[in-house]
């Protein structure tokens, strides 16, 4: 699965976010996540796909978080 | 002081013996033990304990994202609290009433996170604990969601004092009416602390019970001589306390009235409890109350099943009471509900109120083969009519040595 897509999937099925509300060009203040469950979120992340996103990582967009979440699982795989 | 009229408008329980607080009492009378045999913890080190859970699923009465960053109790808490408002007829849209204040016992908070916690470090050796480990374990936990889940903006108040923490909790939630701060307040307790470390600590103490030759439900039995222990069990309870006032003026049917608070220390010991600590806390209350001994006709007891807490609570009473000891009615419903350490004191203040309303009196299940040094009357097996019921004490001590009594009367 994508980084897109999981964050997607986490957005809609654990958090329940409206899934006509996450969109790529979404922002997380568009989906009206407040600070805790961002990091929760994260590290959601982090554990499906044996990443770290390191500590101040600082994203606009679910599109932008996702591509630098593909960043770290390219540098990973090499 | 204003000394306003406190009545309790509203129950709601996720108890042992279920929710619905009318068929819970009934069971109570029959004696039916909430107790069962539960295999606990992980393949190697756990172990059958005897344990009175609840059979709770939120379901849809709590959102998915909220339940995740909410502890078991807290989730407990919000529905019991949702049961009480609903049951005081303050539930309008979902929400309870705004200007409302909330008066919470917990003892233990989250107790199942910290445990996941410890195990992400300790086991996994990895620092990655969830993010939302501290806010979930905070003993406010369980007050913190009531007013989240159901838009409460009054003070928010937790009291954290071991087995006496929601009648504490209660004592003060009637306080603050009585004197005038307040005009309802949602006052109760929850725990949720059965995970296996924390079962394991608790017989480390060496106060659990074992299992009774009459099997698993004979297992927890308060002032009987072939008593054992206590056996934990879990949930929460939730009063609705209003002014007289407030009551009268929206027409509701209040279901009894608190009349007393008592609390006192032992400055005793830490986990032994003392007949002078006990004693004081219940003649608290009764003066608080301005009630005589003789007009109380039943006591909720704390006993909890150890040999050594149920002759003490007795000697309490005898010394409290005088010669009325003799004529009031004593049960401890833990002989079936088990003990809720933090939501034991709310639960039991929601019985004694059912007592009180019913005029009919709880057993002590269980009782067969009375101990001589517990030796008034402590209504063994099966609840009794009490066409006569007018006030009524509940009994809450804590390890710590903290004592509280409430005291009721017939609304």
């Amino acid at each position: 699965m994508s980084t897109y897509a999981f964050l997607a999937e986490t957005l809609s099925g654990t958090y329940e976010v409206d899934p006509a509300a996450i969109r790529p060009e979404a922002t997380l203040a568009d989906l009206g996540l407040d600070s805790l469950t961002v990091v929760e979120l994260l590290f959601d992340v982090e554990d499906e796909f044996g990443i770290t996103i390191p500590e101040g990582i600082s994203f606009q967009t679910l599109a932008e978080g996702a591509a630098l979440m593909d960043e770290l699982v390219r540098n990973k795989a090499t | 002081m204003s000394d306003r009229r406190v009545f309790v408008t509203g129950l709601g329980l996720v108890s042992p013996h279920g929710e619905d607080p009318a068929k819970v009492f009934d069971q109570l009378c029959r004696g039916e033990s909430a107790i069962r045999t539960v295999r606990s913890g992980t393949p190697e080190l756990g172990a059958d304990v005897l344990l009175a859970c609840v059979d709770f699923e939120p379901g849809d009465r709590i959102g998915k994202a909220d339940r995740h960053f909410m502890a078991r109790a807290a989730q407990m808490a919000v529905v019991a609290t949702r049961n009480a408002l609903a049951d005081a007829g303050l539930l309008v849209d979902g929400a309870g009433p705004e200007q409302a204040a909330v008066s919470m016992g917990c003892g233990l908070g989250g107790a199942e996170i910290l445990q996941q916690t410890y195990r992400t470090y300790f086991e996994q050796r990895s620092r990655r604990t969830r993010p939302r480990t501290v806010p979930l374990i905070m003993a406010n936990g369980p007050a913190s969601q009531v007013c989240m889940q159901l838009g409460i903006r009054g003070p928010a108040h937790t009291y954290s004092v071991a087995c006496a923490s929601s009648s504490v909790a209660i004592g003060e939630a009637f306080r603050s009416i009585r004197d005038g701060y307040c005009d309802v307040v949602i006052g109760g307790g929850a725990e949720a602390m059965l995970n296996d470390a924390t079962v394991a600590a608790w017989q480390a103490v060496g106060v659990i019970a074992h299992e009774h030759a009459d099997g698993t439900a004979g297992s927890c039995r308060p002032f009987d001589l072939e008593r054992t222990g206590l056996v934990l069990g879990e949930g929460a309870a939730t009063l609705i306390l209003e002014s007289e006032e407030r009551a009268a003026a929206r027409g509701a049917l209040p279901l009894a009235e608190v009349v007393g608070f008592g609390a006192s220390s032992d400055a005793y010991k830490l986990t032994e409890p003392s007949v002078e600590g006990q004693e004081r806390a219940i003649r608290n209350a009764l003066q608080d109350a301005g009630l005589a001994a003789d007009q109380v006709g039943y006591i909720n007891a704390h006993a909890t099943g150890t040999p050594a807490g149920d002759p003490v609570e007795i000697e309490a009473v005898k010394r409290a009471f005088g010669t009325a000891a003799r004529d009031v009615a004593i049960s401890s419903t833990k002989s079936m509900h088990g003990h809720l350490v933090g939501a034991s004191g709310a639960l039991e203040c929601a019985i004694t109120a059912l007592a009180l309303r019913e005029r009919r009196i709880p057993p002590t299940a269980n009782l067969t083969v009375p101990d001589p040094q517990c030796d008034l009357d402590c209504v063994a097996g099966v609840g009794r009519d009490a066409p006569d019921l007018e006030a009524a004490l509940s009994n809450s001590f804590a390890f710590g040595g903290s004592n509280a009594t409430l005291a009721l009367r017939r609304a």
